[in-house]
């Protein structure tokens, strides 16, 4: 059984880490606990330590390389007698390409080999391809080792189920990838460890998962397994819980407030390259979206306002609310405040503590209660449009659907395909004029369009 | 319950860098092993002598390795060089307690030396890419952090009033042309105790922390 040694995330913003030195050499015997290497990042070192006792099977990054964050760097078995025959499979690696350099490009590389580019790539790009392509092959096999399946076909898998897999113990060869091109994702691995997969409800806006390709599509079509919400069994009538009562009451309130509904269609293509690029460093959909809705406000306070008996309410601070359904019943706005004030990679932090402890009910008032504005996000259902109900003491709320790929006259009267999304503002008509809802979305639009880097701050 | 006691160190007399790595280390191992929960806090100041991080490039020794005091350790960052007249302050604490980002430890640590500097009236700043404190083009504050666990060794120092010329041996922090600073170019009467009692003020503020001597 061999492990696999990765290349930690040794800060949220790091996306790949220099190799300082290998403490041990291939054929040293390591415990656990035991540092295997240095991995440095700025003017920080970090000890990379062995998980279990054994032998350091492979250095698959020479020290002095850099490899990206999640990349195998070395291997690590249990017994002296399986040495050998990772070395031996090394070797032939090793004669293709053993300068650090060459040993490097295949990764630079690997993002554009995943998207599947189209051009026809130079013949050194070709050579490149092919030894990634062993590289992987080896790691793979020496997965399969484990396990009497002997599939001789590549198993692609995204770093993080690789790390999974292999503490859980889960052959991947076994597992039915999702992702784009059959690529398996984490959430395959929990599932073909029968383990709980975390439920998509989130605004973890595939709403421009960017790579949701039309096959992967159809493939999550023809899945039946994934059954709508139902709180009870046909025939019952099914009390309504706290949650769902005080949800009840919110949306009932909204009754008495003359809304009114303005839509936008925004290109997403330079938001996408852009979330692609930050997703690695734990960047999230819904993080950017709050961080794009929170600047515009920021130029539009009248959006910010709401209502009250003795006038437009400016509130100090400007609170994104994000409504999060719950896996039983009733939905919960947690917070995030002051997203102006907090980067990028703080947000999303922020917003996966709050997603996890709103899944365990731990929330505190000031938590789901706060928001100045609000966040409705049904992209990763694929939805093209849909409204929303404002939510009672606040002015506007916007309703995010899907990013498609849709046909789109220019300017210039060309014509392209762009992934367009749509988003719809429900805003109190008292506070809130059509005017003020459009330039809101005006500007918004112009934000995730033009300058999407600029929400990193 | 995150354990927030720190042991504190603070020597008056000259420490010999090897002693206190030693020291260094065996907090460090405590707190990895589990055996402790309390982080440990130095600072103080060491004779001359000189360090290497492990991705150090001997290059920017500029004179030859057989004199004594010089030290190989496991901290991020190339060589740079401590002598009496420079505060050091290290830190030994478990970044599980706090964040497991060593960029948000190192922009911390950052951010606690210019509030430092800043009670003396020093305006400094950070520069990207390049971490550490500086004044204009002159660094007065260097950085380097060892982690294992994520339970952090070494830490950063302050020139308040020492020799820089002793800087002229080394290309400091791997910089081509870095010039340093001291404090005491910026103020005046500068007493290093004084200093330290606010490194100790602001870490205790920064990192929530209930000091207690050994």
């Amino acid at each position: 059984m061999s492990h696999e040694i990765f290349m930690p995330a040794l800060s949220s913003t790091m996306t790949e880490g220099k190799i300082v030195e290998w403490l041990k050499n291939p054929g040293d015997k390591v415990e656990r606990g035991e540092s295997v290497l240095v991995v440095e990042s700025d003017k920080a070192d970090m000890d990379v330590e062995s998980f279990q006792d054994g032998y350091l099977a492979a250095v698959l990054m020479p020290a002095g390389s850099t490899a990206p964050v999640g990349e195998t760097i070395g291997l690590i078995v249990e017994n002296e007698d399986e040495i050998a025959p990772i070395q031996e499979q090394n070797k032939g690696k090793h004669t293709e390409g053993s300068s650090s350099d060459q040993l490097e490009l295949p990764n630079k590389n690997s993002e554009i080999k995943e998207e599947k580019q189209k051009e026809v790539p130079q013949i050194k790009e070709q050579v490149v391809e092919v030894r990634k392509e062993k590289v992987l092959t080896l790691s793979k096999e020496i997965q399969l080792n484990a396990s009497t399946s002997n599939n001789s076909s590549r198993v692609i898998a995204s770093p993080k189920a690789k790390k999974l897999a292999s503490t859980m113990g889960v052959d991947l060869a076994k597992v039915h990838g999702s992702g784009p091109h059959g690529r398996i994702q984490a959430d395959d691995v929990l599932k073909a460890n029968g383990q709980p997969v975390s439920i998509p409800w989130i605004g973890e806006g595939s709403s421009s998962a960017s790579i949701a390709t039309s096959s992967a599509h159809v493939q999550a079509e023809s899945k039946s397994e994934t059954l709508g919400n139902s709180f009870g069994k046909p025939g019952e009538t099914v009390q309504f819980n706290t949650l769902q009562k005080a949800v009840n009451k919110n949306m009932e309130s909204s009754l008495n407030v003359p809304c009114f509904r303005v839509g936008y269609s925004i290109d997403t293509d330079k938001l996408d390259n852009f979330y692609k690029k930050v997703k690695q460093n734990g960047v999230t959909m819904t993080a950017l979206l709050v961080k794009a809705v929170a600047k515009t406000l920021k130029k539009h306070p009248q959006v910010n306002s709401s209502f009250s008996e003795n006038g437009i309410s400016y509130p100090e601070n400007i609170n994104i609310a994000v409504a999060v359904a719950m896996e039983d019943g009733g939905l919960i706005t947690p917070v995030l405040k002051e997203p102006c004030n907090t980067d990028l990679f703080e947000l999303s932090r922020e917003w996966k503590d709050l997603v996890k402890r709103s899944r365990a009910k731990q929330l505190e008032p000031d938590e789901y209660s706060t928001g100045t504005f609000t966040l409705s996000n049904l992209g990763m259902f694929g939805v093209d449009r849909f409204d929303a109900i404002l939510p009672p003491g606040t002015g506007a709320i916007l309703a995010i659907a899907s990013s498609k790929p849709t046909v789109v006259a220019n300017n210039d009267g060309s014509i392209s395909v762009k992934k367009i999304m749509q988003v719809n503002l429900t805003a109190d008509h008292r506070v809130i004029y059509g005017a003020d809802g459009a330039s809101f979305l005006k500007d918004l639009s112009s934000l995730i369009e033009n300058e999407p880097e600029t929400l990193v701050s | 319950m995150i354990n927030r006691t720190s042991i504190i160190k603070q020597p008056d007399k000259i420490s010999f860098f090897n002693d206190v790595y030693k020291l260094q280390k065996r907090y460090q191992d405590a707190l990895i092993s589990g055996k402790s929960n309390t982080s440990f806090i130095w600072l103080g100041e060491h004779q001359l002598c000189y360090t290497f991080g492990r991705g150090s490039n001997m290059s920017n020794l500029l004179f030859s390795l057989d004199e004594q005091d010089i030290f190989k350790i496991d901290r991020g960052g190339e060589v740079t060089c401590h002598m009496p007249g420079q505060l050091v302050t290290y830190l030994i604490l478990d970044l599980n307690n706090f964040n497991k980002d060593l960029n948000w430890y190192l922009r911390k640590i950052e951010k606690i030396i210019i509030k430092v500097l800043g009670s003396f009236n020093i305006n400094c700043s950070t520069k990207k890419g390049f971490t550490g404190v500086w004044i204009g083009e002159r660094k007065i504050a260097s950085i380097g952090i060892g982690c294992k666990r994520w339970v952090t060794i070494h830490g950063f120092s302050i020139n308040v009033d020492c020799k820089l010329e002793n800087f002229d041996r080394i290309v400091p922090c791997g910089i081509e042309g870095c010039k340093m600073a001291n404090m005491s170019d910026y103020a005046k009467n500068l007493d290093i105790k004084e200093v330290k009692k606010i490194v100790k003020k602001f870490i205790q503020e920064d990192f929530n922390f209930n000091y207690v001597s050994e």
